[in-house]
């Protein structure tokens, strides 16, 4: 009798359990990505799309909300449904340069990041028909020809500025950086002749193939995608960012929200069909989920960022 | 080929370009809705399908949209989708004196024309055009956008000054928000709701459809013009006749259309103003340009749509979208695996080509399904009563503003906009070359900022502006359609044209003190406007405030011409206002509050109350009880159907 009693509270304990954890997703969950469509932040969510519905049997509709430069959807963020029926993109360098530009309606601190699931590597290209052929032969070019390598990137501030700013000061060098509005036009740029080479992604070494040529990926390690390719590391200079791509949800979720949405995400990069696809786009995992090494990241990235900023004068 | 083509044809690709098309023209119809959105509402679909069946859908959405653009553009004044400005031009004045009919059916062949040539363009010169279009650099960009804003000195034939004036203004509004190639906050004044700009196509509407509500209400006249009682079928027979007029016209803007679609991030509202602008100064016909000559609307539909192909050259052959709505049929693909540029003519060649015969399919579709729909949408215009259009369509502008980014403060800015619009349009400023200047800004901007990076960094800035042969064409071109409209005076001036009477200098009447002293005021706000932006360009770092100061300083001093030539002519351009103030002020003052009343009631409600309130001041006839409820309730059933329909159909997130 005893026995029975102590199975059922116990199953009564497990039940309650199994039912928060269910909690999540309690029904359709908007996905908002604060750029238009079509951008990498627009792919990588679709991409995600299908392994949340195979996963929870749930909707993951994605809708955008763009304007200033993810500046709109990030400072109407806090004001959504917190229950977890609401998520939304964000990306670094953004959310921690852009507050200290000016008066963009959000700071850093009041974006409840809860996990960063990819990035897309920072990359040096040139044309397939270039002279150049090494990240050596680049420097020398420079060195001879102060502000005469240009540079097309994608926005100013932004990973590929960052990265430009940080490797000119590595490498010693003085380049000039011109800022489009976003990846497609730097690449025509590029492909067109207008520039010498691009900061660009991983991402476009992909989707051009044989019409360009990578010198080096700011990574940790060579890309599984080009293997042939060396990382900034092996070269000599220590380099290793890009953009990268999250989630946050609204400040006030409870602490339960914002783990079972990290979990939900980080179960989705788990899939290795999933990491193939982004893998194969050019994209690269990262797996930086809600608690304290999210608190580490941010303070990692903010030391990285705002130097460098601060010196190019982007921000004061 | 054969294959391909079979494969195109297979009957469910059949069926969904049918649907693509249908359901694209409707979308493309309400302004507010734009070809992207209609593109990306689909991409979960296209997971569950092959990725050839994916394409032809996302291609006849896209393509039935650009050509839906017309309907509004032609019976409301309001283009339905940015590539759709040029065609108010001649399709609203057409449309005013009875001829709505004949201008949707033109509207429609000229679409299907232009759609073939582009989609012809993308199947046997997609390579070689992919590699021309590189040639474009900024440089290019930014004289493209100055020869898109040459049009001005032919849209403002009332007073060229105000004409720039009204540019100058759309130019500096394209600069509020944070700046694409500086990353500077401007010109927001610390407002939340201008962090993100301007949205073009919710300006687009404010200055297109509001004023054409308020001057709804104000009088009790019919929208449109009744000529020839009622419907007379699609008359395609003068149709034709319209069509074989313009056939230099409609393969040149064909052409135009295709080449312009190819440039990475140009886009069909370029096009067609392109097209157009060349179309007028080589026109010929009864009408006048701008004054409801057919060849306006052939111009520009043939264009845009031509674009849809054109665009499609530099997504396949380089994987860089050539237009919005490429860039999210790139994802679409991506998603399913299959990497558009270089590496898809090689791997996967027989996706590209059912895809390409799948436009075609599509754009052929496009002929009955696009009749069959524009003759609807005209009975519907054309016979609804006042009392019913303008509820209907104030609310489309609310929740067609709202889809755009799902943001409730562009609404605000919409209605905003558009009592500015209104206002300026009764002093002299054409909604036109405001609009021009908002849409061709940014391009304007990042064309030159960047231009000018790179000269400075090359040490040779002139060379850069002016010495690269592209340029100097499109620099040539710019101002021969500048100087075009003053065509007449040149020639007085130079003494030949003895026949060319100068009646127009010397007739014209002297305004009294009144109607010099509104002109004076409105040109003092454009004033202020200028001096506001150089006051706040101090504070800018250099990248960020070189465009809007040189602009200003433009601003200012055309400003100056014109306040000196109003005091030495004594001669005012305008609108007369008809018709009763109480009635017109109504419009906005009714669509504000439901704005207002969103965040407390909901959408939905607020949505209705906006239909209801709006029935009292656009209520010219006196119903009959039953007559009032039937009145009140289709308007509330209309309402209440899109909404449900943006929400569950559209996924748009009402708030």
């Amino acid at each position: 009798m005893r026995r029975t009693i102590l199975t059922h509270v116990a199953a009564a304990i497990l039940a309650v359990g199994a039912a928060q954890a269910q909690d999540f997703p309690s029904g359709s969950v908007d996905y908002i990505i604060p750029f238009g469509p079509g951008g990498e932040s627009d792919i990588t969510a679709r991409l995600q799309q299908p392994y949340f519905q195979d996963l929870y049997g749930e909707q993951l509709v994605v809708s955008y909300q763009p304007g200033g430069g993810g500046a709109v959807g990030w400072a109407q963020l806090n004001g959504m449904a917190e229950d977890g029926t609401v998520i939304m993109g964000i990306n670094l360098p953004h959310i921690i340069v852009k507050p200290k530009q000016g008066n963009v309606g959000f700071e850093t601190e009041d974006l409840a990041a809860v996990y960063w699931f990819h990035y897309t590597p920072d990359a040096i290209l040139v044309r397939a028909d270039s002279e150049i052929e090494t990240l050596d032969q680049l420097i020398e070019q420079a060195k001879a020809n102060p502000r005469q390598v240009i540079f097309s990137g994608s926005g100013k501030g932004s990973a590929n500025h960052l990265a430009q700013l940080q490797f000119d000061e590595m490498a010693d060098i003085e380049t000039t950086y011109v800022a489009f509005d976003g990846t497609g036009s730097a690449v025509t740029a590029l492909l067109g002749g207008q520039v010498t080479a691009e900061w660009g992604y991983t991402t476009v070494g992909s989707g051009q193939g044989d019409e360009v040529r990578m010198l080096a990926v700011a990574m940790e390690e060579r890309h599984p995608a080009f293997p042939d390719v060396p990382t900034f590391k092996e070269l000599g200079y220590d380099l290793v960012s890009g953009a990268y791509r999250g989630i946050a949800v609204p400040e006030g979720a409870s602490e339960d929200v914002k783990r079972q949405v990290s979990d939900a995400i980080a179960a989705i990069n788990a899939d290795p069909k999933f990491q193939q696809k982004m893998i194969d786009g050019g994209f690269a995992m990262s797996d930086v989920p809600y608690g304290e090494e999210m608190d580490a990241f941010m303070a990692e990235k903010a030391e990285e960022y705002l130097p460098a900023a601060r010196e190019a004068g982007i921000i004061e | 080929m054969l294959d391909f083509m079979a494969n195109a044809i297979s009957p469910f690709n059949l069926l969904l370009a049918l649907l693509g098309v249908a359901a694209g023209t409707i979308i493309g119809s309400i302004p507010g809705l734009t070809a992207t959105m209609a593109v990306a509402v689909l991409v979960p679909l296209t997971f569950t399908m092959s990725p050839d069946s994916a394409l032809i859908l996302m291609g006849a959405i896209y393509t039935g949209a650009i050509y839906g653009g017309a309907y509004a553009a032609i019976l409301l004044n309001t283009p339905g989708t940015p590539s759709a400005i040029a065609t108010t031009f001649d399709g609203y004045p057409m449309a005013k004196r009875g001829d709505g009919d004949l201008a949707v059916t033109i509207a429609c062949l000229s679409s299907v024309i232009g759609g073939l040539v582009g989609a012809l363009a993308l199947l046997f010169l997609a390579p070689p055009l992919a590699r021309a279009a590189l040639a474009f650099g900024p440089v290019e960009y930014f004289w493209l956008a100055v020869f898109g804003l040459s049009l001005i000195a032919a849209l403002s034939t009332g007073d060229f000054l105000k004409g720039l004036i009204g540019a100058c203004f759309g130019l500096l509004i394209s600069t509020i928000g944070v700046s694409e190639t500086s990353a500077e906050v401007r010109f927001t004044f610390g407002s939340r709701v201008l962090l993100g700009g301007v949205e073009t196509v919710s300006a687009l509407i404010g200055l297109y459809c509001i004023p054409v509500l308020i001057d709804l209400v104000a009088t009790p006249d019919r929208h449109l013009d009744e000529a020839g009682g009622g419907l007379r079928g699609f008359r395609l027979r003068e149709a034709a006749r319209a069509m074989l007029q313009n056939g230099v016209n409609v393969l040149r803007s064909s052409v135009i259309g295709t080449m312009v679609g190819a440039l990475p991030g140009a886009g069909g509202s370029i096009a067609g103003l392109v097209a157009y602008s060349e179309a007028r100064r080589n026109g010929r016909g009864a009408e006048r340009y701008g004054e409801g000559n057919p060849g306006g609307i052939v111009a520009t539909e043939s264009a845009n749509n031509a674009t849809v192909g054109g665009g499609f050259i530099p997504t396949l052959v380089l994987g860089i979208p050539g237009t919005p709505p490429d860039a999210v049929i790139l994802g679409a693909l991506l998603v399913q695996g299959v990497r558009t540029g270089p590496t898809l003519f090689q791997g996967s060649a027989d996706i590209v080509y059912t895809f390409i015969f799948g436009l075609l399919l599509a754009t052929v579709l496009m002929l009955p399904v696009g009749l069959l729909i524009g003759r609807f949408a005209y009975g519907a215009i054309l016979k609804a009563p006042k009392a019913a259009l303008v509820p209907v369509v104030a609310f489309m502008t609310v929740i067609g503003t709202f889809a755009i980014r799902n943001n409730v403060s562009d609404i605000y800015v919409m209605i905003v906009l558009g009592v500015i619009g209104w206002l300026a349009a009764k002093r002299g400023f054409g909604a036109s070359p405001i609009v021009l200047g908002l849409i061709l800004g940014s391009i304007a901007e990042q064309g030159f900022v960047q231009s000018w990076t790179i000269g400075s960094a090359i040490g040779n800035l002139w060379g850069q502006f002016f010495g690269r042969p592209i340029s100097l064409v499109i620099i040539a071109l710019t101002i021969l359609s500048f100087l075009y409209p003053f065509w007449p005076q040149i020639r007085r001036i130079a003494g030949r044209g003895d026949d060319a009477t100068p009646a127009e200098a010397v007739d014209r009447p002297r305004a009294g003190a009144r109607m010099v002293g509104w002109d004076l005021l409105s040109l003092a706000a454009f004033g202020a406007v200028a001096g506001l932006v150089l006051v706040q360009s101090a504070t800018l770092n250099a990248e960020a405030a070189v465009f809007p100061r040189t602009i200003a300083t433009v601003m200012a001093v055309v400003v100056a011409a014109s306040v000196a030539k109003l005091l030495l002519t004594r001669h005012v351009t305008g609108e007369p206002v008809r018709g009763s103030l109480v009635r017109s002020a109504a419009v906005p003052v009714a669509m504000l509050l439901a704005v207002a009343a969103i965040p407390l009631v909901g959408f939905a409600v607020a949505a209705a109350l906006l239909g209801l309130l709006l029935i009292v001041p656009a209520q010219h006839e006196s119903f009959s009880r039953r007559g009032s409820a039937i009145l009140a309730g289709s308007v509330l059933a209309v309402i209440l159907g899109a909404v449900v329909l943006f929400d569950s159909g559209l996924n748009v997130p009402l708030p």
